[in-house]
């Protein structure tokens, strides 16, 4: 997995045209955008529910997935467990996927049978405001662990990039000084809190 | 009415060229940009291609304008323009930002002042695709 941050409105600029406008004020204005590389299309597919950001995504009708076994996503629960059952169903659909190509199935209807564990690349565009709601979610320690890693070094990015925007980004409870998951909460919120510290 | 380009993303053409690229030839975005950064007859000749895209690949950028206009100019430019986001800065005076689709869409649908006003002001960070929005779809 690789998140990087290609482009972004620099905040100088914006607090001249403004008057001064505090960087709050500015946010729907600063526009981000990552290059978010090799994570599984379950991973693609909670993005996307963020639905105030611009995606383009590398397109399965287009790009015929080489080599299945060498382009999945493994979760960590799964190498775990020994990953036998995962690798031999893997090795079965890349080859049903490669025979039906051969037999001119169009790719777009071959990737029916692929697995969401196959890797992806897209590229990712947000506006300030619905960054920062991105890392009060996926931050948090009740993310799923791929997104919440992704969420993580796009942070990472982001805080190099503009750390007076940044710095007070993070998980809700670290952005709000309380956790909003209510009887969902993971408890360990000083933890979360002390971990996003810059 | 006064619209001036007060911002925007670095390279927005060549963004647009990532994007399309990115759907369609396996490569990873973050090489794709390193590479076409770095080409500017590529970034134009890829960017040439946009009337057979889809219009999300106009998407990866931000433009910000500073809008000096009167309260109904730019009350008719919010209620048809949805995908431009405005914060008022003081009498006749607006902060206004969006993408270049956004910027497509309006002219496309809109023969105004403003309208024009916006197109003409995106003509040096995204010519190519000022050519684009002022010809229209083939």
């Amino acid at each position: 997995m690789k998140a990087k941050l290609l482009a972004y409105t620099p905040l100088k600029p914006l607090r001249e045209a403004s008057g001064g406008l505090d960087w709050r004020s500015l946010l729907p204005h600063l526009g981000y955008t990552f290059a978010v590389e090799k994570i599984s299309r379950a991973c693609s597919h909670q993005l996307v529910r963020h639905r105030a950001a611009s995606f383009s995504q590398q397109s399965q009708r287009y790009i015929t997935v080489k080599r299945l076994s060498e382009r999945i996503v493994t979760p960590p629960s799964v190498a775990a467990a020994g990953a036998d059952e995962f690798n031999k169903l893997v090795g079965e659909v890349s080859e049903a996927y490669q025979r039906l190509v051969e037999q001119g199935v169009p790719k777009e209807d071959a990737r029916f049978i692929l697995p969401n564990a196959v890797e992806t690349s897209l590229l990712m565009t947000m506006d300030g405001r619905s960054l920062l709601h991105f890392f009060g979610l996926r931050c948090c320690n009740r993310a799923q662990w791929e997104i919440r890693a992704l969420a993580d070094r796009m942070l990472e990015e982001a805080r190099a990039a503009e750390p007076e925007v940044f710095n007070s980004a993070g998980p809700y409870c670290y952005q709000l000084g309380y956790c909003p998951e209510g009887r969902f909460t993971c408890g360990r919120m000083q933890e979360a809190v002390d971990g996003y510290k810059p | 009415m006064r619209l001036t380009l007060v911002a925007h993303t670095p390279h927005v053409e060549a963004m647009v060229a990532v994007s399309m690229l990115t759907t369609t030839s396996g490569a990873q975005p973050s090489t794709l940009h390193d590479r076409l950064v770095a080409n500017p007859e590529k970034v134009k000749e890829v960017a040439g291609r946009l009337e057979v895209q889809h219009g999300n690949v106009m998407e990866h950028n931000r433009l910000v304008w500073l809008v000096e206009a009167t309260d109904d100019e730019v009350m008719e430019a919010m209620l048809d323009a949805r995908y431009l986001a405005f914060t008022r800065l003081g009498d006749d005076r607006w902060l206004m930002s969006g993408n270049l689709r956004a910027v497509a869409e309006y002219a496309g649908q809109r023969d105004t002042e403003f309208a024009g006003k916006l197109v003409e002001s995106v003509k040096d960070a995204a010519p190519t695709v000022h050519s684009y929005i002022r010809r229209g779809p083939r």
